[in-house]
């Protein structure tokens, strides 16, 4: 709630200098009030009843794990806030500081949804406002992109996740999480598979993973953000909150674990083959969400475990990483690792900064990553048979990824690379600050290991109770396997990483230009399509339109019931009808216009001998009058104008007279098929027309007296009508009204 | 229901799609008209048979047409006459400004079109 107010606030404010300021209010209340419920283990609930007949609220559920992600959000959002001061000096930033928070406040409510619906809502609100965040430089067509194969990746995602919840929702009965028991089965399994790929579009998993590279155009303090506590948190967040329910079924563990090691591999390859510091930073980040997306949906008891301790470990290095990289930015104004050279002389503060959290990401003590590295380690030891081996085998080769691309960013971005150091701008302390105190909080974490132990292990208990038993180690001693593989890796990695930090040859963003060539493919398409459909010709359509309503005629062919139809009412029916088609057809075929008119004029007067052998005189009158006066106006309106109707192609006519043959087939079969009329109370009108009407003509006092006030439409209608009729004639005679017209078409045509 | 209604009703219907396909506004507005009178005449034959005319007294009420269908009919008649002559001023008024009342195709509809169809043949 805190963050809708600050939204709003932040965008009233008369000067936009404090815009951050005052944001950072909201996240600051909330990471509060969280860190407050830490240790508590009381679980606070709320509920807000949307649509009550569709069962349908917003349902909130504080625990354990709903703190924790929400101290991690806010917490890091609030630090977020202080850099953005810092990183974008002056300048109005309301808007861009306002969506940040709404984007920070759909994260809160992600995390804390206990009802499908409401975590699918915010899971879409993330996506949006991360397009708007990502998309901020709208100038920057680069920005622009990534903005749009951002939100379509992830919002196709979202519709995937939306159709797994659905079936979720009916195979478990219920739309509340908290009340879910496992599920299993066919069905489950479906939902499993497409909630699984909902979350791996939104943590950028293998082939997904194309959007988050690509977001990092966006302002570093929205990547920071981003690939830290938020966005690409929610896939590993939901296979958590998900694993309670899915977790039994059989392909969960199988392709989670699957998609998340080959993304680590590739995530980690991406990451050593660039040269732009922040895009080495977003490719680690797709590794490292690919290895706790393997942990969280390995779902032993440990691995969970080992996912929720990586969560908060990356959240606070990974945040940090982007500052540092941002600070360099904004002073020197490159993050080329090829050429900026001096660096550690000249910005000491960046420099310690990404060493620190530089060796947490790698997992070296003595640090909060290597705690959580250690966890996911002895996981994967814990699982037997080929696949447990299969899983340690990625884990570990990814994990000497991890330590080599760390190696190659830290060493590469401050070596000296002869020549002239790189010029820096002056120091600014909201912009160093965040990350200093980030990095700090490494060590600190490592050092009260015992405390983050007791928010992390209720947390993942809540997932899955076997990890109660599990602590965060600082030193788990010489004679651990887990230990020496770890060191293993680092030395593994160190070397690599030293090796590959002379070259750099990026990869080609196969996956990322796959995407856009779909959407512009899709667009194509589309104007394709729309060419062909929409082609401009009137006539077509309404040929198109006939014929598809003929069409619809087809299921109530089977309803003709010969026993209520009669050949006529009336024998003299025949004869008169037999007349009506005849002129019918003449008006059609007649070239000339006046001719034409003519025999429209006999159509209606056969309609109107038609209408007194039905027995409706008034009907009879009526159109007797009305053809008169529709004869002379064809006479007086077009007798100058040409007198023959142009001829057409045959093939068209064809087409034209197949339809219209068609139509009236399917008009004749939807009449005679249509039930037989109850006819109204005769004895009760004539009643009320004789008593209240005063008068014997029935269909007189329907329409003057019980239908009056459509009577009264009517005559609006008409009267509309007229006047536009008098306007469209007297517009050519008019001064200054109309389009000019030349006199020789004047007077040629009148 | 009478068959004989019926197919006029479907004869009708037919004539005056085939005349609203074409290019011109007249004809357009003749099938208008015809497609009118299809209407007015589909309401009469579901309104039931044939009876006498419906005013009080002149029959006994069993033998009297239903009144109701006919006074939708009758609504119909007058608001398609309204069509009709709204049709043919606009017809006149297109045949003064153009020389005649022919239907232009969409010239932002032709456009898109023209522009695939050049793609297609760069391609």
């Amino acid at each position: 709630m805190s963050h809708l107010v600050g939204v709003v606030a932040v965008l009233s404010l008369p000067n936009p200098r404090p815009a951050f300021v005052v944001a950072l209010a909201a996240p600051l209340v909330s990471a509060a009030w969280a860190a407050s419920k830490l240790s508590g283990g009381e679980v606070d609930t709320a509920r807000l009843d949307w649509v009550e007949g569709l069962d349908l609220a917003f349902s909130f559920r504080v625990g354990p794990l709903g703190a924790l992600l929400a101290v991690l959000v806010s917490g890091i959002g609030v630090l977020i806030f202080v850099y953005g001061h810092g990183y974008f000096g002056g300048g109005d930033r309301r808007g861009f500081a306002a969506t940040l928070l709404a984007f920070s406040g759909s994260m809160l409510g992600l995390v804390w949804a206990d009802d499908v619906w409401t975590l699918f809502l915010f899971w879409e609100a993330t996506s949006v406002t991360s397009f708007l965040l990502v998309g901020t430089k709208s100038t920057d067509s680069t920005a622009v992109t990534a903005a749009r194969r951002a939100l379509l990746v992830t919002v196709a995602g979202g519709l995937v996740l939306l159709a797994g919840l659905l079936v979720l929702v009916d195979v478990a009965g219920t739309a509340t999480l908290s009340e879910m028991g496992p599920v299993t089965g066919d069905q489950a399994t479906v939902a499993a598979v497409l909630v699984l790929v909902g979350a791996f579009t939104k943590s950028a998993q293998l082939p997904f993973h194309v959007w988050l590279p690509g977001a990092m155009a966006a302002p570093t303090p929205v990547s920071a953000y981003l690939h830290s506590a938020t966005m690409v948190k929610a896939g590993i967040v939901l296979i958590g909150v998900m694993h309670p329910v899915l977790g039994a079924v059989d392909i969960w563990s199988g392709l989670g674990v699957t998609v998340g090691l080959l993304t680590m591999f590739w995530g980690a390859i991406g990451a050593l083959r660039h040269a732009d510091a922040k895009l080495v930073l977003a490719w680690g980040t797709v590794s490292q969400l690919g290895l706790m997306t393997a942990m969280m949906s390995l779902g032993s008891g440990k691995a969970i475990f080992a996912a929720v301790s990586l969560v908060v470990a990356h959240a606070v290095f990974k945040a940090a990483l982007f500052m540092a990289v941002g600070e360099i930015d904004i002073r020197t104004g490159s993050r080329d690792l090829r050429s900026l050279s001096g660096l550690r002389a000249s910005m000491p503060v960046a420099f310690w900064v990404m060493v620190f959290a530089g060796l947490s990401m790698a997992g070296v003590p003595p640090l909060l990553g290597f705690p959580a590295k250690e966890a996911a380690i002895e996981a994967s030891l814990n699982e037997s048979g080929a696949s447990g081996d299969l899983i340690l085998a990625g884990v570990t080769i990814g994990s000497v990824l991890t330590v080599a691309y760390t190696t190659r960013l830290v060493l590469a971005l401050f070596s000296d690379k002869g020549g002239e150091p790189t010029e820096v701008a002056p120091f600014r302390w909201a912009a160093a600050a965040p990350s200093v105190l980030l990095s700090v909080l490494g060590v600190v974490g490592y050092v009260l290991a015992p405390s983050v132990t007791d928010w992390v292990v209720p947390a993942a208990a809540t997932l899955e109770t076997k990890s109660a038993g599990y602590a965060l180690l600082r030193w788990p001693g010489l004679d651990s396997t887990a230990f020496w593989i770890s060191m293993g890796i680092v030395a593994g990695g160190a070397i690599i990483g030293a090796a590959a930090a002379r070259h750099s040859s990026p990869p080609e963003t196969v996956g990322a230009n796959n995407v856009d060539r779909l959407v512009d493919r899709t667009l194509d398409l589309a104007k394709w399509i729309t060419g062909r459909v929409q082609h401009g010709s009137l006539p077509i359509y309404l040929v198109v339109m006939a014929l598809a309503a003929s069409l619809a005629v087809i299921p109530f062919l089977g309803s003709i019931d010969a026993d209520q139809l009669h050949a006529w009412d009336r024998p003299l029916q025949a004869g008169m009808g037999t007349t009506v088609v005849a002129a019918a057809i003449a008006v059609a075929v007649i070239r000339s216009r006046i001719g034409a008119a003519l025999a429209l004029g006999v159509v209606g007067l056969g309609v109107s001998a038609l209408f007194l052998i039905q027995g409706a005189p008034d009907l009879a009158l009526t159109q007797l009058l009305v053809e008169t006066v529709i004869v002379v106006g064809f006479v007086i309106g077009l007798g100058g104008l040409t007198t023959q109707f142009p001829a057409n192609g045959f093939v068209w006519r064809s087409v034209r007279i197949g339809t219209a043959v068609l139509a009236g087939a399917a008009v004749t079969a939807a009449l005679l098929a249509s039930a037989e009329n109850t006819p109204s109370n005769r004895e009760a009108l004539v009643a009320v027309a004789v008593d209240e009407g005063g008068g014997n003509n029935l269909v007189n006092v329907i329409l003057t007296d019980l239908r009056a006030l459509d009577t009264l439409g009517e005559v609006v209608v008409l009267v509309v009508a007229a006047m536009g009729v008098l306007a469209l004639s007297r517009a050519d005679t008019a001064r200054g009204g109309g389009a000019p017209l030349s006199d020789d078409v004047r007077k040629g045509r009148r | 229901m009478s068959v004989t209604l019926a197919l006029v009703v479907g004869g009708l219907t037919s004539v005056g799609v085939y005349l609203i396909t074409s290019r011109s506004l007249t004809r357009l507005l003749l099938g208008f008209a015809l497609l009118g009178h299809a209407a007015v005449l589909a309401l009469l034959a579901a309104g039931g048979e044939a009876g006498e005319r419906p005013i009080s007294g002149d029959a006994p009420v069993a033998e009297l047409s239903d009144p109701l269908p006919q006074a939708f009919a009758l609504t119909a008649i007058v608001i398609s006459f309204g069509l009709t002559l709204f049709l043919l001023a606009l017809a006149r008024r297109q045949a003064q400004l153009t020389g005649d009342d022919l239907v232009e195709d969409d010239l932002e509809d032709r456009r898109i079109a023209l522009e695939t169809e050049a793609e297609g043949d760069d391609a």
